[in-house]
This record gives C-alpha cells, sequence and structure tokens, in this order.
C-alpha cells in the first residue's frame, strides 16, 4: 500500500512539471500583442484600424487564420475564418462536447456582446459578431468552410449547435 | 523522497524560466498542448 501511495505521488509530482510549462505559456500569452496559436492572446494593439468602405473579403479565403478580439472580454483568439457571397464568417466546433465547451467561451462571450476586433495581415477591422443557426446560406457557408478547411462542418452540424457559427458585420 | 521532491521543485522552476524567457519554448509547449487538446476534442 505504501509503495501504491508513493508510486501516485511521483506521478502527480511528475504531471505537475509539463502542467507548469501550459499555464506558465497560457499566462506569458496573456500579456502579449495578440495570440500565438491555442492560448488566448491580450488585445490586439498594433495595426492600422481600417476606415472607409467595405473591403472585397475574398482575401481571407487564402489566408489559414485571423486574429480576433471579442471587446468583453478584452482577450484575443487565433480563428479560421472563410468568406462566402461577401461575408466574412467565423464559427467554433465542438460545441456539443464536454471538451469543446470548456475550451471555447468566446462564443458565448460573442453572443452576449458581439462587438469584436479583427487583425488580418496586420490591419484591424471592427465587426460585429452575428450568430446564425439556421437558413438556406448555411449549405453556401459549410461547402466554402469545408473546401477550405479540413473540416467536417455541415448544415446539420451548425443547426444541432455543434458548430456556432457567426457573421462578421460591419458596426 | 525529499530530494526526489526538490528535484521536481528544480525542475518546475527551470521549466517557468525556460518557457518565460527561452525564445521557442512557449511556443513549442503550446504547440504540444494545441495537439493533445485537438486529439481530446475530437
Amino acid at each position: 500500500m505504501k509503495i501504491l501511495i508513493r508510486a501516485i505521488i511521483v506521478l502527480l509530482c511528475l504531471t505537475l512539471i509539463p502542467i507548469t510549462a501550459v499555464a506558465t505559456a497560457a499566462i506569458k500569452q496573456r500579456f502579449a500583442d495578440g495570440p500565438n496559436r491555442v492560448f488566448s492572446g491580450g488585445p490586439l494593439i498594433s495595426g492600422t484600424l481600417h476606415s472607409g468602405p467595405e473591403p472585397d473579403w475574398q482575401f481571407v479565403n487564402s489566408i489559414p487564420t485571423i486574429e480576433m478580439q471579442l471587446q468583453v472580454p478584452s482577450t484575443s483568439r487565433r480563428i479560421w475564418t472563410v468568406e462566402h457571397a461577401g461575408k466574412l464568417y467565423v464559427w467554433s466546433g465542438y460545441m456539443n462536447s464536454q471538451v469543446g465547451r470548456l475550451w471555447k467561451q468566446w462564443p458565448a462571450q460573442a453572443q452576449e456582446n458581439g462587438n469584436a476586433v479583427f487583425r488580418i495581415d496586420g490591419i484591424r477591422y471592427e465587426r460585429f459578431l452575428q450568430r446564425i443557426d439556421s437558413g438556406e446560406a448555411l449549405d453556401g457557408i459549410a461547402a466554402a468552410i469545408t473546401a477550405k478547411y479540413p473540416s467536417q462542418t455541415t448544415r446539420a452540424t451548425i443547426e444541432s449547435g455543434n458548430v456556432w457559427l457567426f457573421e462578421a458585420r460591419p458596426r | 523522497m525529499k530530494a526526489f521532491y526538490l528535484c521536481i521543485a528544480g525542475a518546475i522552476v527551470v521549466m517557468v524560466l525556460a518557457v518565460l524567457f527561452v525564445p521557442g519554448v512557449d511556443d513549442f509547449v503550446e504547440q504540444t498542448f494545441q495537439r493533445y487538446l485537438g486529439r481530446a476534442a475530437s
């Protein structure tokens, strides 16, 4: 019994090392100007703020990820995006899974306050996130998503709530 | 066991300092975490 307890203690102590590394990296990223990979970053500070007419969003279809910061809380993350029919979309998957719900908190935050800032190619765009969970347009948007990314997003997964889709409208 | 605890404490301090100050370590940690997170979520 004593050996078992010691083995558990040793295992827990060894597990502490990677946990500390992950926690430190996550905290460090919070103080950075934007996100890196999966950890949330700080507010998007650098980059000129776009003003003027709405851009032709087709250029995002050749960009793997963009940086997005919500107004509340002012944390930022790196996300996938797609353009369809002249409109810009972002989304969050795994929303029906336990891990997904713990991991992805921004969709619920965006539903409460949709004001967001995107940074694409060093230019910041002020947007308003409007969730879309039904409609004929979902077929085309899902097709655009799967054409760009190795994603299993379909109209059904959006309507079931496993994928939360937002249109990034101008403010 | 005392020596073991000291080793673990030392390793944690070294790990924290490495993540904070050695270029690329934070990115490596994040990349590895992302891999495991993606696997857990799917």
